[in-house]
Parts: structure tokens; C-alpha cells; sequence
């Protein structure tokens, strides 16, 4: 395919269906109930992709509203739950994607900055600037209290750097390793020099800040952690790796190179802003064509809220939370300074089972309240097979290959399908096929 | 980086093998080496001066003004090899008898160059056996999880687990093995909702979904775990179903865990590396009720996990290392508590574990800035630990560290 970052034009032939629609919820969101899928066909691919990336919401931003009773909680279990009651909301689908993204990113963890509420407030810069430009979100992160702690800029002093930051400011959230050099990382550590926190703000401590010439990425003089910011996400290099990590997240597991260059060329024409960049993303050629369809395994963020959502249920954001982090993803509380490790590591025998419990749970109800229940989502259909339908279409979209949907099939023609719990069963059943593992 | 996945190893690992194995004769995976190895975990910097107390010197209790009335209950290790001189704290009373005996050890003064004073930074050292570690990153293993990568290349099913914890920790990291963590041992079984008058047969339809298949891609991948994952857990399952406790257990969490560690020892499973932990050794302020209390609960259940293991005839194959990240300062702080320090003493126990008392005592007279200086390196005793598991341990600890001695081979 050429040109395949050019909108995707839906035809007679292939059209923008429930399966695209899918396709489009649960990668720029966490999913939609079939009723809101079904609604996003009739209106077509413009009006979906404005939704998701929440055009013209309606109501106050959930995420705002929680903000100020989540810093007087200062409880990490309660961060997540509440992270994940926004993403249940879908009001910004895109943007409440992102702000996880971000956090995959500048993945900060309490485990040893031991305050929930410095990360609360770093969630809520990338809430605000995660769909900006890259430019902004890098001069507040240069500037977070969580980020700095977490890696050691407090102690970052003049004469006595802590190269922490600087290291990883570059190799991670920026250029990427072999697009710099030692002696950068030494400039860059000295460059923010004095940048701490006291008493939970930022503060920039003159007396700590080397004002000394240093040679940063080819230039010389004095310089700062404000500027560091600002080279290093105007830098090519940081073009590319956010292309390839956004690839990643939105597209396929393992991209294809030649798609890196023409994203990362298309994010720097829109001058880095990161929102317009993947509105083109999600609206391409490529993002709809088979090479991405169902190219991703799910996290376990994508998994369980994306579960509730497409059964458009309403269940207990603690309880989704706790399950969420027993799957190994527990959010703020990365498992490395990479963040979490994705694609095929989500993947284990152990992981699967789980996954396959906590569907078996939450559809029999006893994960807390689940509504409505297994039994009204499928009280339409009237016969065996049309409940086999209705809950392949509520779950995958109607969408699986030829094996997949004889086995439901069978499951579902099968005494095993009857009795109590039956309902919650047969959703469970689709859970149980491969197809609803990815994303 | 993304992680690179290595297929063939995984098919080894995963699959292949309990296949072959179940063609081979039935449920039961071969008992090649049974050795079985428990690291239990002391969290947030167990006191080592009070868990093994040096019963006559005097700066013990200059610098311990309200501390060192722990050492008025101590149990004398002096019957011990080389136990004069200390003793062991009162809660440890099981602990103690099993020291004497000949069947437990202690090793003073573990630790290892340049002591970290950060909990996280100084676990993920113990985890990775890694002093110089800079960042944990996504391709970053830990000592068991390079252990378990060596007996899954051997043919393990599921060569290590985590007990209790609702993530994998750092030290169970590897390249390739899976390593799941286990709460309980339902977690790694499949649930069905087969309440009564549930249609028949309605277990044996949801695996049946999960049967092997011959679709390409990622979707051939994923049925491929799914199916191991049932067949594994069948396994889990039947292995775990002959085991009859012979123990109390301490109605505690860490009663609970050590009971599922000698259950998965005990049923043949193949899993053979384990972790767990103990939570709440972090005691800045009052810690003289705290730490009893966690030292009781420690004492109680390895002695029905120990007692347990001798009557199933797996106490000799069983070896239990307990450790914490640090010790704590050698000085009491104003809260008649400690803050963050540097060596502490290691206990082994179970099979293979040369009783006694090993390695240098604290010398308070010679302190590393302020705390205990290391002695023994904590490598020499994971080598120890490796040796008697038959498994390479230059490789899994990247360069060759002397024994320290406690264990036979």
C-alpha cells in the first residue's frame, strides 16, 4: 500500500460497518456498546471519528470534576479507580486513551515516590496536554514534581549531578538510544541542575543550577532544563519514536518501518501536535486496512474495560481496577522506567486464565454489580444460534474467523448452554475464543 | 526496546513439552531433580541485630537504649556451630530448635558492596543480584526468573511460580519462562459457572473452545497459550488435588501462601523455584511489638510448612532462604524504631541447609557508616542456593562468586 496515510474512504464493497466501527472504539477508546456502535455506522466514519476523539462532548469533563477529590484521597488504589470510571464514561475516548499512553510513557511509579497525589496531578497533565503539541507536554514534564522525584532530579545538584533524569529524559521520553551521545546525557544532567521539588511544587533552586557552558546535542553555552525540553521534543529523532510507539498502540504490535518515517514526517507538518497528528492516523488507509485489524494482543486495561464497555454495562470501577492490576498492569505502579512491556508479553498461559476468570466473574455477576445483567444483554434472541450471534456481535463485532464461530456454534447448540447462568456463560464462551484476546 | 518474543523458546516452554510428556504416560510430569527452592521475602527492611542478637557486647546496648530489651528473651545460639555469643530473638523459638538440631542455619551479615539505603533500589539489587543495576527496563530479568529460563530450556512445564502476590516481582523475571503468580491456587485453574442446574458438561465445553487449532498469525498464537493454558491447568489441577495437608497452618496470609508452596512442592508439578513475601518490616517508630508480632508469624508457619514437607517425605528436596533488603541502622532512632540500613543475616531451611551458625558476626565496633558492614555476599549464598539445585549459577548470577558454605551440594 502507498499513500497510507490518506483518509480511508469507505465503499459499496467495503464499508464503514460494525466491525470498522470496533475496530476505530476500541483502539481510539477503551470500546462501545453495541447500541453506540450500531449508532456510529449510521452516522458514518466523520461523525465517529469526531466522537472519538471527543468532538463537541457534552457535560463536564469527569476527568476535571475528579480531580480535586482525588488529591484530598492521596490513595494510589483510588487514583486507578478513578481512572478507570472516567474511561468507563467515554465522553473523550481518545483523550482518555492518550492520558493512559502518556503514563505508559513517563512511566512514574509510587511505589517509590510514595505520593499519590503528585501522580494524580500528573495524570491531569496529561489529561490536559496529552492531545496537544509534544512541544507543551515536554515543558511541563521537565517541570513534574512526580517525574522529577521519581528519577532522582531532587539530588540533581551543581558540582554533584544525578544523571538519572537526564539519562532517561533522553533514551525514553525523547530521542532514543544511538541519537546521543555520554557527554550528552552529562550536559543534560547538568542542564537541570537545581530543578527539585519543595513542599510538593516545582521549584528551580538558583543556587543548585550549573550555570556553566555545557555542550548539549551540538550546541554550546549555558543552558537549562526548560530548554533541554524544548530541543529534544523539536529533535527528529523524538519525531520517529513516538511515530513507532504510537504505531504500536494504535495500529499493529510490530509495525513495518516504512510506516515510522511517513507518521513521524506527517507529526512534525502538523508542527508535533500529537492530536492532529492521530486524528489522520485513525481516519487512514492503513489504520482501517486488514494489516491492523486484530494486529495487537490486549493489555489488561483493554481487556477488562473494553469488556464492560462493548456489553455497554455498568460495573464497580474498584473492583475493574483491582482486576486490571492483578493482571499485571497496574497503573501507577509501572513495572520498569519503560513503562509496561505490551504486545505478545500480555500473552502467558497464566495471563489467559485470568483473563478467562475475570469474564467468567463478571458475567456471572459476582465481580460486584454488573448491569444489566448476562441475561437481558441476550434477551433479544429467541433462538440458539441467534444467541450465539448476539453475543458474538455485542463481543467481537459479529466479526471471527469460520473455526472460531462453528465452536461458539456448537457451544451454543450444546447442553452445556442451558440452565442457570447459561447467558453469562455463552459470553463468556466468546470470550474463550482467540480472536477476543486482541485488540 | 520492545521484547523480543522468542517462539521456539516458548514452544519448548510452554507446550511442547507437557505434551510430549503427557504422551509420554499420563498426568504426571517425570521427577528428574525434585530440589525444590522457597525464597521468602522479609518486606521494608527486617531488623537484622534484633532477629540475631549479640547476647555480650555492650555497644549493643549503648546503642540501643530501649531495642536491646529484646535481648533479655534471647534463645542462646552457642549449642549451635558457631553460634557463641548470639542469640536468636524469642519469637523465633521453632526457628531456633531447628538451628540446633542441625537442620536450619543462619549466615550473619549478608549483603553486598556500597549499600543502597532505598528500598526499591536495594530490592530490585537482591531481585536482579545486580549491585551496579541502573534501571529496571523491559528486558531486565531477575535471579530466579534466569534460574527458571535454565529449567525451562530442561524441560519444565512451569518451572517457578510467585505465591501471594498479585504480580510478578522483579526476581521472577525471565527471558523466557512463564512464570505466573499464583494467590491461590484456583487463580491458575479455569472457572466455569457450572453452579447447580447449570447445563451439563459446560466445563468441558468452554476448553473445548480453547482446543488446539491450526489458524495462522496472531490468532493461531493466542490459541496456542489458551490451550496450553488448559492443559496446564488440568495438571495443576490433578497434582494438587492429591495433596492432604499434615500441618496446622497458622490462620495468617503467610500461613495460607506457605501451605500453596508445600502443596506445589509436595504434588510433583515440576515447579520448583518459589517466592513469597512478608510485608511490614519497615519500622521506623515502636518496633519492638511489630517486629514480634511478624517474627511469631514467620516462626508459626515455616514450622507447619517444615513439619508439613517431613511428613510428605519432601522435607530433604525443599530448601527455604529467608531474607530481607536490608537490615536497619545499628543506632535506635528518637521513635524507638530504626531506620534504613545495610547488612543483615539470611535463615535457611529444610533440606540440604548445613545447620549452624555461619559467616562473621556484626562487629559494632567497626561500622559502615553506621551499619552493619557486609560480611558475606549476597551472591555466595544465591550460589549456594543454585549449586544444590544443579543449576548453572555462574551464568545465572553473570560471574563466579565463592560459596558461602551454608548448603551442601
Amino acid at each position: 500500500m502507498t499513500d497510507w496515510l490518506a483518509p480511508w474512504e469507505p465503499t459499496a464493497a467495503d464499508p464503514f460497518d460494525l466491525a470498522k466501527a470496533g475496530h476505530l472504539l476500541r483502539r481510539a477508546g477503551y470500546g462501545a456498546s453495541f447500541a453506540e456502535r450500531q449508532d456510529l455506522v449510521r452516522r458514518g466514519l466523520d461523525a465517529a471519528v469526531a466522537h472519538a476523539c471527543g468532538d463537541g462532548a457534552a457535560g463536564a469533563d469527569p476527568a476535571e470534576r475528579w480531580l480535586e477529590p482525588l488529591l484530598a484521597f492521596d490513595d494510589i488504589a483510588r487514583l486507578r479507580e478513578t481512572r478507570v470510571w472516567i474511561a468507563l464514561q467515554g465522553s473523550r475516548p481518545l483523550r482518555d486513551r492518550m492520558t493512559a499512553f502518556w503514563h505508559h510513557h513517563f512511566a512514574t511509579s509510587n511505589r517509590k515516590l510514595q505520593d499519590p497525589r503528585a501522580l494524580a496531578r500528573q495524570f491531569a497533565t496529561f489529561d490536559r496536554l496529552g492531545l496537544g503539541a509534544f512541544d507543551d507536554l515536554c515543558a511541563a514534564m521537565v517541570r513534574d514534581p512526580a517525574l522529577l522525584r521519581w528519577l532522582d532530579n531532587d539530588v540533581n545538584l551543581r558540582g554533584k549531578p544525578n544523571e538519572n533524569f537526564a539519562r532517561e529524559w533522553l533514551e525514553l521520553f525523547t530521542l532514543g538510544r544511538g541519537n546521543y551521545s555520554e557527554s550528552d546525557v552529562r550536559a543534560a544532567a547538568r542542564a537541570c541542575t537545581g530543578y527539585t521539588v519543595v513542599r510538593g511544587e516545582f521549584a528551580f533552586v538558583g543556587g543548585e543550577h550549573d550555570r556553566g557552558e555545557v555542550e548539549l546535542l551540538g550546541a554550546r553555552g549555558p543552558t537549562d532544563g526548560d530548554e533541554l525540553a524544548r530541543r529534544t521534543a523539536a529533535h527528529p529523532a523524538s519525531a520517529r519514536l513516538l511515530a513507532a510507539k504510537w504505531l504500536r498502540w494504535f495500529v499493529h504490535q510490530e509495525p513495518e518501518p516504512a510506516w515510522v518515517g511517513e507518521l513521524a514526517a506527517c507529526y512534525e507538518q502538523r508542527g508535533r501536535d500529537v492530536g492532529a497528528t492521530l486524528r489522520v492516523l485513525v481516519r487512514s488507509r492503513l489504520f482501517f486496512s486488514p494489516a491492523a485489524r486484530r494486529g495487537i494482543v490486549k493489555s489488561p486495561s483493554e481487556f477488562v474495560l473494553g469488556t464492560v464497555r462493548a456489553c455497554g454495562a455498568r460495573a464497580a470501577p474498584k473492583q475493574l481496577a483491582s482486576a486490571i492490576a492483578a493482571m499485571g498492569e497496574a497503573w501507577g505502579e509501572p513495572a520498569t522506567v519503560e513503562g509496561w512491556r505490551g504486545g505478545r508479553a500480555w500473552l502467558t498461559p497464566a495471563t489467559w486464565l485470568l483473563r478467562s476468570n475475570f469474564a467468567a466473574e463478571l458475567f456471572a455477576g459476582r465481580l460486584g454489580p454488573f448491569a444489566p445483567g448476562a441475561d437481558a444483554l441476550l434477551a433479544p434472541a429467541t433462538s440458539r444460534a441467534d444467541r450465539a450471534q448476539l453475543a458474538l456481535d455485542l463481543l467481537l463485532d459479529g466479526d471471527c474467523s469460520p473455526a472460531s464461530r462453528e465452536r461458539l456454534l456448537a457451544f451454543a447448540a450444546s447442553p452445556a448452554a442451558d440452565g442457570p447462568g447459561a447467558a453469562g456463560a455463552l459470553l463468556h464462551a466468546v470470550t474463550a475464543l482467540p480472536e477476543y484476546q486482541l485488540l | 526496546m520492545p521484547h523480543r518474543w522468542n517462539r521456539r523458546a516458548f514452544l519448548q516452554s510452554a507446550a511442547v513439552l507437557p505434551f510430549a510428556a503427557a504422551l509420554r504416560g499420563g498426568a504426571w510430569l517425570p521427577r528428574g531433580n525434585p530440589r525444590t527452592l522457597l525464597v521468602l521475602e522479609l518486606e521494608g527492611g527486617n531488623d537484622g541485630l534484633n532477629t540475631v542478637i549479640p547476647l555480650d557486647d555492650a555497644r549493643y546496648a549503648q546503642l540501643r537504649p530501649t531495642l536491646q530489651s529484646a535481648r533479655r528473651g534471647a534463645l542462646p545460639l552457642g549449642a549451635a556451630p558457631g553460634g557463641g555469643g548470639f542469640g536468636l530473638h524469642m519469637a523465633l523459638a521453632k526457628v531456633h530448635a531447628r538451628v540446633l538440631a542441625g537442620s536450619a542455619a543462619v549466615l550473619h551479615a549478608v549483603g553486598y558492596p556500597s549499600p543502597d539505603r532505598s528500598h526499591f533500589r536495594s530490592r530490585d539489587i537482591w531481585h536482579t543480584a545486580d549491585p551496579r543495576l541502573a534501571a529496571v527496563r523491559a528486558d531486565t530479568t531477575g535471579w530466579l526468573g534466569r534460574a527458571a529460563d535454565r529449567l525451562a530450556t530442561a524441560g519444565a512445564g512451569l518451572p517457578a511460580a510467585e505465591i501471594g502476590g498479585t504480580e510478578l516481582p522483579l526476581l521472577l523475571r525471565s527471558a523466557n519462562a512463564m512464570v505466573p503468580s499464583l494467590r491461590r491456587a484456583e487463580d491458575f485453574a479455569l472457572q466455569v459457572d457450572d453452579a447447580a442446574g447449570a447445563g451439563p458438561g459446560r466445563r468441558a465445553a468452554i476448553e473445548a473452545l480453547a482446543a488446539p487449532r491450526a489458524d495462522q498469525g496472531l490468532v493461531g498464537e493466542v490459541a496456542h497459550v489458551a490451550s496450553a493454558a488448559i492443559e496446564q491447568a488440568g495438571r495443576l489441577r490433578a497434582a494438587l488435588q492429591r495433596y492432604q495437608p499434615r500441618a496446622d497452618y497458622p490462620d495468617s496470609p503467610l500461613g495460607r501462601d506457605l501451605q500453596l508452596v508445600a502443596r506445589m512442592a509436595i504434588a510433583g508439578f515440576g515447579t520448583r523455584l518459589l517466592h513469597t513475601g512478608l510485608g511490614g518490616f519497615d519500622t521506623h517508630a515502636r518496633q519492638l511489638p511489630t517486629q514480634q508480632a511478624l517474627l511469631q508469624e514467620l516462626d508459626l508457619a515455616l514450622d507447619a510448612l517444615l513439619q508439613d514437607l517431613g511428613r510428605h517425605d519432601a522435607l530433604a528436596d525443599t530448601l527455604v532462604l529467608v531474607h530481607s533488603e536490608f537490615g536497619r541502622r545499628v543506632l535506635e532512632n528518637d521513635s524507638q524504631g530504626t531506620d534504613h540500613g545495610a547488612a543483615a543475616p539470611v535463615l535457611l531451611l529444610g533440606g540440604g541447609v548445613r545447620g549452624g551458625v555461619h559467616g562473621k558476626g556484626p562487629d559494632l565496633g567497626d561500622l559502615l557508616d553506621g551499619d552493619v558492614r557486609p560480611t558475606t555476599d549476597f551472591r555466595s549464598v544465591y550460589r549456594d542456593l543454585l549449586d544444590w539445585l544443579s543449576i548453572d549459577a555462574a551464568s545465572v548470577l553473570d560471574g563466579e562468586f565463592a560459596p558461602a558454605g551454608a548448603c551442601a551440594r
